[in-house]
């Protein structure tokens, strides 16, 4: 594998100002199972692929919820998704305890953001190597933020991270403007659909290997997993990769075409 | 004999010699905390109305029963439809009120969210300081009261203590206040049903009508107070208001002041 | 670059033999590229802008703000690694708060300066840690209504400016604020000098979406807060920023003609 003397440790910048350590963590998120989350107008959606290690062992847990109103779908480390979200919790929790008041989503993800920088600034740190998609609801409504190890974050109608995401993203791209008014029913097939593109050849979503999550204005923080994502998946229908298959026009699904060319540079913290 | 407090309950010199002090590390005896307020403010009372919630607390600081500092505002606005009044210790009040809550109010507004702290949070918050300085028997030597609209918009009045007690009423005082103004103030609002009867007019006329009692009974009160009406509009504070209609001819009716009767 | 190879480069707080430190450099290379940021002082007061360049559709427009408020009455633009200028950001606001818990009083715009430059400096000095990856222009007022405008760059050195620029554009938008009167005009003048040059400062890298961010603070104009540029008031600047150009155009075109006659 290529080397450069500039990539040993997070203290050093490359002559073009670049931190490698930082942007090699920020490739441990793409070695993680697909996320995919969305929001409309009332809700936010979280649903990802999880993975099993072997055929007896159980799935990788994706989506942790953090708090009632609150909850994250991670792709990458999740030892390190761990970390964060027990530190999540801790601030949404002295937020009940001292104001009264749920902790608004932009600052429980402005505080791992923080957290994140800080091992990108100081020596015998490592970033974190997890992604995050934070989905939540406040008093100004619901909210889908992403974060990065960089200590970066993003609010987006709709984001995905993880491997083969790029699809996902296309497929929100083409999708998006219909999100404001979409019911919440229909924000989770959105979501599904996305997520299906980023199947890889001949799998399939099926109920032990997909997580859907929900929260909404006046509604709980809801995880869905095993039998209880069969009803989403039936209505989403055709839960099949379309990857190889020529009877249907899905250009998109090479990874190449005009929107994916233009898609966004999401290592790129600098703008 | 001493009668220091780091003496109660030790062995006493002249009997058993002198006692080892030695265990209280460098502090050279017993840490003491406050024991006793010193400036100190009076009552503050306030009532919820149909619209909203109006408050009064007069502009008075007594050091003992001097009357020290006469101009001393002793009710806060705190975020567009917030007021915070205070009884207790002046100092202490001004610790909260200048340092904490100024603080807490930056750091809310820096966010630039579109959150921001209303009257339930900044309630919460002051409950738990105070609560918190109880724990360490460092009191915040204060009872407070806090108004404004809670999280459905309805108004909201909440008081707490030095112990970090907490206590709602739609009508609520403290310090003289709380045996003097109540009694007044329950005639007009004795549950929270009956708010919704009781208009802004209603409400001044009632909150001045304590004050105005308080002043005649309270030895540490005087006749100038700051008056609050929070409405939807926002916050209408006002300090140095003039006591209205002020009449001691009562006075010759009360035993042992006025001539006597019997 | 005669810098890489020689083994000087490598580590923060290292002179090379000709004296330079190599790391501060390169931290100032993840300033050049980041998007356009400038603070302009007027009698009145300050105007912060940034250019954000839209990587994504999906993105929240009115989210994901980048000129922060540390104070009341400061605010801090910067250009380079955003992380960075949070972090920075979030120094400067314990700095201020500081200074409330001493003073009881706002913190001078020329002490924060002189803070946060210290802080950035303090950053070049160990190998257990690297520069901040930013240029930060810091802007407010003070009790008394005077302006400030201070611009900090990764090796901690600072200057006071009238008129500041970082980042991709900063040499197109130095040559713009250099026409202007800065010291005899208001804040509301200035905020549409201010879009016009985040406008112009973007010509070079046309293809790329961007949005202008805008705030201000003055004495009597804001109340001495750090605010963001209303609205209808940015939309107007913006407008008329867009009108500006492509009036320019215009000329430049019809010189060509000429040159061609």
């Amino acid at each position: 594998m290529f080397r450069n003397s500039y990539d040993n440790d997070s203290v050093t910048f490359s002559p073009q100002g670049r931190i490698f350590q930082v942007e090699y963590a920020l490739e441990a998120i793409k070695q993680g199972s697909a996320a995919v989350g969305l929001v409309s107008n009332t809700h936010a959606v979280l649903v990802a692929l999880k993975r099993n290690a072997e055929e007896l062992g159980s799935y990788q847990k994706k989506v942790i919820k953090i708090d009632s109103h609150l909850g994250l779908a991670l792709a990458g480390l999740a030892p390190d998704a761990r970390v964060l979200s027990n530190f999540m919790r801790q601030q949404s929790m002295s937020s009940r305890l001292i104001y009264a008041r749920p902790i608004p989503v932009a600052r429980v993800v402005n505080a791992i953001a923080d957290k994140a920088q800080v091992n990108t600034q100081t020596y015998g740190r490592r970033p974190y190597g997890v992604g995050l998609l934070i989905a939540g609801v406040d008093e100004t409504g619901p909210h889908l933020w992403e974060f990065q190890p960089s200590g970066m974050v993003l609010e987006y109608k709709g984001a995905a991270i993880g491997a083969r995401s790029q699809s996902a993203r296309t497929y929100l791209e083409r999708n998006f403007e219909l999100f404001p008014g979409l019911s919440r029913d229909e924000l989770v097939v959105h979501g599904l659909r996305a997520l299906r593109d980023s199947l890889a050849q001949d799998k399939s979503l099926t109920s032990a290997n997909t997580s859907v999550a929900v929260v909404g204005i006046g509604e709980e923080f809801k995880l869905y997993d095993g039998d209880e994502v069969t009803m989403w998946l039936e209505k989403v229908g055709d839960v099949g990769s379309s990857r190889g298959r020529t009877e249907i026009e899905q250009p998109e699904a090479s990874g190449s075409g005009p929107t994916a060319a233009a898609a966004p540079d999401t290592m790129d913290t600098t703008d | 004999m001493n009668h220091t407090p780091e003496n109660w309950g030790r062995p006493r010199d002249d009997i058993y010699g002198f006692y080892d002090k030695s265990f209280l590390q460098n502090t050279g005896g017993a840490q003491q905390h406050t024991t006793r307020p010193v400036v100190t403010g009076t009552s503050v009372v306030a009532l919820k109305y149909n619209g909203g919630v109006v408050m009064a607390a007069d502009n008075l600081a007594s050091y003992g029963s001097l009357a020290r500092f006469t101009d001393i505002k002793r009710i806060k606005q705190v975020g567009d439809h917030t007021i915070v009044g205070a009884g207790g210790d002046i100092s202490d009040m001004q610790y909260l009120f200048d340092k904490l809550l100024e603080s807490v109010l930056i750091k809310e507004e820096y966010q630039n969210d579109g959150h921001a702290l209303r009257a339930p949070h900044i309630y919460s918050y002051l409950a738990r300081v105070l609560y918190n300085r109880r724990c360490k028997f460092n009191f915040l030597w204060n009872s407070i009261l806090v108004a404004g609209y809670d999280d459905e918009k309805k108004p909201f009045l909440a008081s707490a203590d030095l112990l970090g007690t907490r206590f709602s009423s739609p009508a609520l005082a403290s310090g003289y206040g709380a045996q003097l103004a109540i009694p007044i103030l329950r005639k007009i609002a004795p549950d929270e049903a009956s708010v919704t009867k009781i208009t802004k007019e209603q409400a001044i006329e009632a909150i001045k009508l304590c004050m105005k009692v308080l002043f005649y009974r309270d030895a540490r009160s005087m006749n100038k107070y700051s008056l609050a009406v929070i409405s939807e509009e926002g916050v209408d504070l006002t300090h140095g208001v003039a006591l209205e209609n002020e009449s001691w001819k009562f006075a010759e009716t009360v035993r042992g002041y006025g001539a006597q009767t019997v | 670059m005669t810098s890489i190879g020689t083994g000087y480069d490598l580590s923060n707080s290292v002179f090379s033999p000709d004296g330079r430190n190599f790391q501060v450099e390169y931290a100032a290379k993840a300033v050049e590229n980041g998007g356009t940021a400038i603070g302009l002082r007027c009698q009145d007061g300050v105007v912060l802008a940034v250019e954000k360049l839209v990587m994504s559709k999906l993105l929240v427009e009115s989210s994901n703000r980048r000129i922060s408020t540390v104070d009341r009455h400061i605010g801090i633009a910067f250009s380079g690694l955003i992380p960075d200028g949070r972090a920075f950001v979030n120094r400067a606001r314990d700095q201020a708060a500081q200074w409330r818990r001493n003073f009881q009083s706002p913190m001078p715009i020329s002490s924060i300066a002189d803070d946060m430059g210290g802080l950035a400096q303090a950053y070049t000095l160990y190998s257990s840690v690297r520069p901040f990856g930013i240029t930060a222009i810091i802007g407010g007022v003070d009790e008394d209504g005077k302006p400030g405008l201070y611009m900090i760059e990764p090796s901690g050195l600072y200057w006071g400016y009238y008129g500041a620029a970082t980042g991709k554009g900063r040499q197109a938008a130095k040559a713009e604020i250099e026409k202007l009167d800065l010291a005899n005009i208001t804040i509301r003048e200035a905020v549409k000098h201010a879009a016009r040059i985040i406008h112009s400062a973007h010509e070079d890298s046309k293809d790329k979406e961007f949005q202008i961010e805008m705030t201000w603070v003055g004495k009597e104009e804001t109340g001495g807060r750090h605010q963001v540029v209303p609205k209808e008031l940015q939309e107007e600047a913006e407008r008329l920023a867009k009108k500006a150009l492509e009036g320019e155009d215009d000329d430049e075109d019809e010189e060509k003609e000429k040159m061609e006659e």
